[in-house]
């Protein structure tokens, strides 16, 4: 109880670093948790595009009401870099500047030049081809029809495309409510990495502080007891952790928690938060600077976070970046989440690659619990007991 | 005197392992995740051929046989329509045609697929009426495709089965709807010739070389290291403030100018700093090939001003902040990543958030100022944007430094 009682008092001290970093996980989690609209109905994308119409003419008017169609046309100023800023951070795909006298020149034969600024993009590709399929249908109709009126065009190539195709999804998954909870979970690898490594590891590097050890050593517990009793106090810490951020993300992901793929979510990063306190085992079995502490978590946690997808989605990552990924539990663990995600039935063969992830992260609870014990009878050796 | 404590603080700053990897190793090992992180972000954001699949069952043999036997002249119609259709995607198929947005597996009713682009099926479609295929299905649910595209005989209308929502299947619908234009286009009278007739180019790019945010990422680190060396400065003069330390009561009872001692200090903190920075640039030039734009010299005032921001910010809190190191060191690191947050480092658009709504809070912010400065070397042409985040870095450190010399000056201790 002594040891347990210790052990508490010394996490008390660390609390200011969990509470800063559960702080900083769920402000960032929630800045970046979309509410996407996506949902069991067929959404269509959106560019996001501004127009800067200098002309006002009907041809010119006609593509402006054609693109307020299906693109999100937004009102940002012609002023300033305020345009091209938003090219940039895209916060606009698509830039469109129609020049003056485009509808007449438009109407007379010539061929008008419509410049554009794209992010080149999925979504500014798009865009473009919306802009080519109004201005190529009308110009199909201008040299179908000569001696039609600018109105006359305009009216017939919006009745061209005004036919809607019809489109089914199959998924019945909430694909907008996933992805929020893939999100904060994926998100937790490094919360539950960075806390436990920093926690753990300064109450461990306070018990073998030079003086401490000694007098613990010439105490009358047995040092299998002490370290046993250190060990269920750590694992008792991860667990609770767990416990609170899984409440946590109940509360910032709603019911999907308490689904089937909650519970799995849920099972996934237990087993990951056991890996977390290996990992912090090994390391406080390494160094024996206090002050060193705040760096590894940094290079560890950042790390295998930005390697393996936990803030950066995982298929935006390169394939050699993935590869290294793999020798990572934070990549296991990750990948299992992204699987989730897209799951809409469980049975055995399904589940399975999860099942397959799982024994990966245990494997790796087991080497670097190896390795811990293996430095710390070195150590215990080495100082003579 | 002034060399001879120049000399020692440098050489102090230098043996601190822990401040050297703060101030050096930890922005190269930030760069370094920065790099393997973003390095594919915006390939895999352009765009790039679909994975689609066409049902044409029920379809092509059926829709044959019925014309031919009847001589239907309305049946006859629909299957040129059909044809049309299906002609249409083999036009879009980049097996067929370089600039085609898909990669199309043809698909028949009963299961079949073939992938080489004949335009005939054999007997092998459904006879139940459904335009469905498992094998389309089978693609769909393996990932394999984004989406399939049937066809009604009857009707004359396509139909799109995705597995969700997005910009693929939203391109998807757009060559979908495009044929469908057509349609209409031939019913006006208009000849598909004439339609599918290239006609000159309506519009043209304008869009400069320099695009790339995640360029923002790198900038906002180099923010970052230069605040950080506020550090080196920081612990500089925690070394001769008497009430910091006891070498600091030593230094102050010394018969040397309170002056020489401190700029001497500073200037040591300021070469360790630049000595930082200029590695971090060489490492993400040389090794990462980070594109900072062709204006090397601005970039170098630029960051000489950036560091001395950095060194102002850090004597200021020294000599303001009546605490213990590790809490001056605490407010530091926290301004600094407070910072750098609101200028990008967590989530590229945070800045353009920030400059958007409430830009003040970006030109008070120093980070915000060494980023905006550096990006906009890289993304604009003019030089005004530049020079006033370089006035607002100089109008900073001339405020800190008017703070800490107020603070600093005609300080003695009767007993401490």
């Amino acid at each position: 109880m002594t040891v347990f009682k210790t052990f508490l008092k010394i996490l008390n001290r660390c609390k200011i670093a969990i509470i800063i970093n559960s702080a900083i996980m769920i402000f960032i989690a929630v800045f970046n948790m979309r509410t996407s609209e996506i949902g069991m109905h067929f959404v269509a994308s959106r560019p996001d595009i501004a127009i800067i119409d200098n002309d006002g003419g009907k041809i010119a008017s006609g593509i402006v009401s054609y693109m307020r169609k299906g693109c999100d046309v937004k009102d940002i100023r012609d002023r300033g870099d305020a345009l091209s800023d938003a090219l940039f951070y895209r916060d606009l795909n698509f830039i469109i500047y129609i020049p003056k006298g485009y509808s007449e020149d438009f109407m007379s034969g010539k061929n008008p030049v419509i410049e554009v600024k794209s992010t080149g993009d999925y979504m500014s590709s798009y865009a473009r081809m919306i802009l080519e399929r109004y201005t190529g249908s009308a110009k199909i109709y201008l040299n179908a029809f000569p001696g039609a009126s600018d109105d006359e065009i305009v009216k017939k190539t919006d009745a061209s495309l005004s036919l809607q195709a019809k489109v089914e999804i199959t998924s019945k998954l909430d694909a907008g409510e996933m992805q929020k909870t893939t999100f904060y979970y994926n998100f937790l690898s490094y919360t539950m990495l960075a806390g436990a490594i920093t926690s753990i590891c300064l109450i461990l590097l306070s018990f073998r502080e030079e003086k401490i050890r000694k007098r613990i050593a010439a105490g009358g517990m047995n040092y299998k007891k002490h370290n046993m009793i250190l060990i269920l106090s750590c694992c008792l810490f991860t667990t609770a952790m767990w416990m609170i951020y899984n409440i946590l993300g109940f509360i910032v992901c709603g019911s999907t928690i308490l689904k089937t793929a909650g519970l799995i979510y849920a099972a996934n990063s237990f087993i990951f938060a056991i890996c977390c306190e290996s990992i912090a085992f090994l390391i406080a079995n390494l160094v024996n600077n206090k002050n060193a502490i705040s760096g590894i978590v940094n290079v560890v946690a950042l790390g295998s976070s930005f390697l393996c997808g936990a803030f950066v989605p995982v298929e935006w990552l390169s394939d050699i970046v993935l590869k290294i990924a793999h020798i990572l539990p934070s990549y296991w663990y990750i990948q299992t989440n992204e699987l989730l995600k897209k799951m809409e039935i469980y049975d055995i063969n399904s589940l399975k690659p999860i099942f397959i992830n799982m024994g990966v992260m245990i494997m790796f609870v087991i080497i670097f619990a190896a390795a811990a014990n293996i430095t710390a009878a070195k150590q215990r050796v080495a100082s003579g007991k | 005197m002034f060399r001879h404590n120049f000399k020692y603080i440098l050489k102090t700053l230098f043996r601190d392992r822990m401040l050297i990897f703060w101030t050096y190793a930890f922005p190269i090992i930030l760069g370094t995740f920065f790099h393997m992180a973003f390095s594919d972000i915006e390939n895999r954001e352009k765009f790039d051929i679909i994975d689609i699949a066409v049902v044409r069952e029920a379809s092509g043999g059926n829709g044959n046989a019925n014309a031919n036997v009847n001589g239907n002249a309305n049946a006859n119609a629909k299957y040129n329509a059909a044809a049309y259709f299906f002609k249409m995607f083999e036009y879009m198929d980049v097996k067929n045609n370089a600039d085609g947005l898909f990669n199309i597996t043809y698909v028949n009713g009963g299961g079949a697929s073939e992938t080489d682009g004949a335009s005939d099926t054999d007997g092998t479609s459904d006879t139940d009426g459904t335009s469905d295929s498992d094998e389309a299905k089978r693609l769909l649910e393996d990932g394999k495709i984004t989406g399939y595209v049937t066809y009604d005989y009857e009707t004359g209308e396509p139909r799109i089965v995705t597995a969700d929502s997005g910009i693929e299947e939203t391109v998807l619908k757009y060559a979908v709807e495009e044929m469908m234009r057509f349609g209409v286009m031939m019913q006006d009278g208009i000849s598909p010739e004439k339609i599918m007739k290239k006609t000159a180019a309506l519009i043209s790019d304008v869009t400069g070389d320099n695009l790339s945010y995640t360029m923002i990422e790198f900038y906002t680190l180099i923010a970052m290291t230069c605040l950080y060396g506020g550090m080196l400065g920081m612990i500089a003069l925690n070394h001769t403030l008497a009430n910091m330390s006891c070498r600091g009561k030593r230094v102050s009872v010394s018969p040397v100018g309170k002056g020489k001692i401190v700029i001497g200090s500073m200037l040591a903190g300021y070469i360790v700093q630049l000595v930082g920075v200029a590695i971090l640039f060489a490492y993400t030039i040389f090794v990462l090939k980070i594109d900072y734009g062709s204006k090397f010299l601005y970039i170098v005032i630029l960051t000489l001003a950036g560091c001395l921001a950095g060194l102002a910010l850090g004597i200021m809190l020294a000599s303001v902040v009546k605490a213990g190191e590790n809490i001056k060191t605490g407010i530091m690191i926290a301004f600094t990543m407070l910072g750098c947050f609101l200028s990008g480092m967590m989530g590229i658009t945070m800045k353009y958030i920030v400059d958007k709504n409430i830009p003040v809070i970006n030109r008070l912010n120093p980070a915000a100022m060494i980023t905006d400065g550096l990006y906009s070397l890289y993304y604009y042409d003019t030089m005004d944007r530049f020079f006033v985040d370089l006035t607002g870095l100089l109008v900073f450190v001339a405020l800190m430094i008017a703070i800490s010399y107020g603070s600093l000056r005609r300080q003695t201790y009767d007993s401490i």
